[in-house]
């Protein structure tokens, strides 16, 4: 079971690092926000900071749920999951992404 | 010919997309079945719904099977035609071989038997097969159609045309040129990076066709561009067939001084010798996989020089746990028992080489990987259905100007491929479920299902065209999504009521390769469905726009009709 818990978390850092990366662009702050304005160069560099924590975080989970050479595939596939899953959520129900950048939340 | 390297890409995107695009959907989306292949052959064969099982004994179940298993009788004919004077009636054995993984109730086995008095080739040989239930040796008719590994997984490689291999000549060609539209499209994707979450569904049809191509083929790339490298590295001992023709003899040659570096007999003695157990061997070889810390089970037996005195045995661990197929190979004399080489830890090109066959043929124990295969796959089918829905839209308006057919034709070509093969997949599984179980050659007639209803979706589609040549929407896509729908229903229905197999049951015995399948069956029904709906809606719109007089009721009927 802990291997199940671990893509577990694998996965859902890998959603979230690609959410971040996507937030600290501004076309898609604006989405998530509903607001004309950027999410501002500090905020943007915290965000990208954090995205590419998140995408370690979740490469580590697989590498020790798996051995390395499978570890890698699961890792890859999942950025590519989470990127389709990112998309279709800005595409659909943008505000959600917000709730991953709570510190920057305006009306 | 082109001013800029931009447009000259774009032209060999464009084409060579378009052309080999309509091979590549079918490559991308038998090979995502394939990922699935032996749950679905346990979906069309009912009587194999049993959990896998480990390799049985060799001595006491195996042994004796093999010794009754006879060549394929199409291909004694063949090979009768290629030998001076009569075959002899009984062919002897060269060697067997034993397959199965963490996913297979049932064991394949095959054999390969020595064809004498062939002045062309002196190792022509033939081939026979069979497949057996472990849990009491019983041998399974084999009439049966494995539908996932016999016929969508060969497929997946070579669409099943056997004639002088032309489907791997075609799929191997379709994969290179998917190489150099990955390339070339992203030299012609303007905004790869600022662009790589983009998908605006509320604009017009060709922007958003536009982002979801780009969406399903940047995300996915570096699947897609392992899967078709991959793919033509697995088979490149057929493109480039070096080994067989040019440098056979060196070929030969170095084969021979392995075996001899190795000490593994090369050819076989001539001397009749019975086999030592081959159980025993199995026990060792288990022994000596743990003691170099994995343990593991027999995944690939394989026996040398059946019934000579320099008979082997060659036991390969099963890489469940592993990207590469099978490894750690143990070599036994099989007239003793005795060990003669554990194989050491494979060179740095040879672990490359089987990471780079085990990535792609994938026999792994990872359910998660094996899923987000499926994913990579049916976004690079999504790929190329919206790259064919962008040609069209891109086109359809100019030429109803213009009066020329060319926009039309691709749809039409479009709409066979993309929901056609999804009818003849469904129409195969339904074919399974509704023939009678005692039929003779009951998997031709499922591939007949298959074929025929391909051939008559096609037709559909060309027929109800005409659309496309005024600017307007197909009703073929409307149509044949019902028709997908109502098919995976009838699929699912059809399993219950023939099995007694209904989700109810295979979810509350977690019996998944059935389960699984009914559920994929019923999401894939609800999304063409729902697809159905969306489409024969928006055509209603389009003419209710196009004439104001028209309400929108009628409209919708007209766009049903």
């Amino acid at each position: 079971m802990p291997e199940a818990l671990l893509l577990a978390a694998a996965l859902l850092f890998s959603a979230g690092g690609i959410a971040w990366l996507a937030l600290a662009m501004e076309v898609h702050w604006q989405q998530a926000h509903g607001s004309a304005t950027g999410p501002g160069r500090r905020t943007a560099t915290a965000l990208r900071v954090l995205g590419g924590a998140a995408l370690l975080a979740s490469l580590v989970a697989c590498l020790v749920a798996d051995h390395a050479t499978m570890a890698v595939l699961v890792w890859v596939m999942s950025l590519a999951a989470s990127a389709l899953l990112v998309a279709l959520t800005l595409a659909w129900r943008p505000r959600w992404l917000a709730w991953l950048a709570p510190w920057a939340r305006r009306a | 010919m082109f001013s800029t390297f931009r447009l000259s890409m774009t032209w060999l995107h464009t084409w060579f997309g378009l052309v080999l695009g309509y091979v590549l959907i079918v490559v991308f989306f038998f090979g995502s079945l394939s990922v699935f292949d032996r749950e679905i052959d346990r979906w069309a064969i009912p009587e194999t719904r049993f959990a896998p099982q480990p390799m049985p004994s060799f001595d006491t179940m195996l042994a004796p099977i093999f010794a009754r298993m006879a060549p394929e009788p199409d291909e004694l004919k063949a090979a009768a035609a290629r030998v001076k004077g009569p075959l002899p009636a009984t062919l002897a054995p060269m060697n067997w071989g034993a397959y199965t993984t963490h996913r297979d109730p049932v064991l394949s086995l095959y054999a390969e038997y020595a064809v004498p008095n062939n002045p062309a080739d002196p190792d022509d040989h033939v081939h026979g097969h069979a497949t057996l239930d472990p849990r009491n040796g019983r041998l399974l008719p084999d009439d049966q159609l494995k539908i996932g590994s016999e016929f969508f997984y060969p497929m997946h490689y070579g669409l099943n045309l056997a004639w002088k291999d032309l489907g791997y000549w075609i799929v191997g060609f379709a994969a290179l040129v998917m190489l150099a539209a990955l390339v070339s499209g992203v030299v012609i994707h303007r905004r790869l990076f600022r662009e790589l979450f983009t998908f605006r569904p509320r604009k017009h049809v060709q922007r958003s066709t536009l982002d979801l191509h780009n969406l399903t083929g940047v995300v996915a790339l570096p699947f897609h561009f392992m899967f078709a490298l991959t793919g033509l590295t697995v088979f490149a001992s057929i493109y480039l067939p070096v080994s067989e023709t040019l440098l056979k003899p060196q070929a030969v040659a170095a084969a021979m001084a392995d075996a001899a570096a190795k000490g593994l007999p090369f050819k076989p003695a001539g001397v009749q010798a019975p086999l030592a157990s081959v159980d025993a061997m199995v026990v060792e070889a288990k022994r000596r996989w743990a003691a170099r810390g994995m343990p593991g089970e027999v995944g690939y037996l394989y026996v040398n020089h059946v019934g000579d005195r320099n008979s082997t045995v060659t036991l390969y661990r099963a890489g469940s746990d592993r990207v590469t197929l099978v490894g750690q190979p143990i070599h036994f004399e099989g007239s003793t028992g005795r060990v003669l080489l554990e194989e050491p830890s494979p060179s740095a090109v040879a672990s490359v080489n089987d990471f780079l066959t085990g990535l792609h043929l994938q026999h792994f124990e990872h359910w998660l990987l094996r899923w987000f295969y499926v994913f990579g796959g049916l976004c690079g089918c999504a790929c190329i259905a919206t790259g064919f829905i962008f040609f069209v839209e891109k086109r359809k308006r100019q030429h109803a100007k213009a009066g020329t057919g060319g926009a039309r034709w691709a749809d039409a070509v479009a709409v066979a491929t993309v929901t056609g093969m999804l009818v003849a997949t469904l129409a195969i599984l339904v074919a399974n479920r509704l023939l009678p179980a005692d039929l003779a050659q009951r998997g031709d007639w499922e591939k007949a299902a298959f074929w025929g209803a391909w051939v008559l979706a096609a037709a559909h589609a060309l027929w109800r065209s005409a659309p496309v040549r005024d600017a307007r929407l197909s009703s073929a896509w409307a149509e044949q999504c019902s028709a997908v729908a109502a098919l995976a229903f009838a699929a699912v229905a059809l399993n219950w009521i023939t099995t007694g197999d209904h989700l109810v049951r295979t979810l509350a015995e977690r019996f998944w390769p059935v389960a699984g399948l009914d559920l994929a069956l019923l999401v894939v029904g609800m999304i063409a469905g729902a697809a159905a709906l969306a489409l024969r809606r928006r055509a209603g719109a389009a003419i209710a726009k196009s004439d104001p007089a028209a309400s929108t009721v009628d409209a919708a009927e007209a766009a049903n009709a």
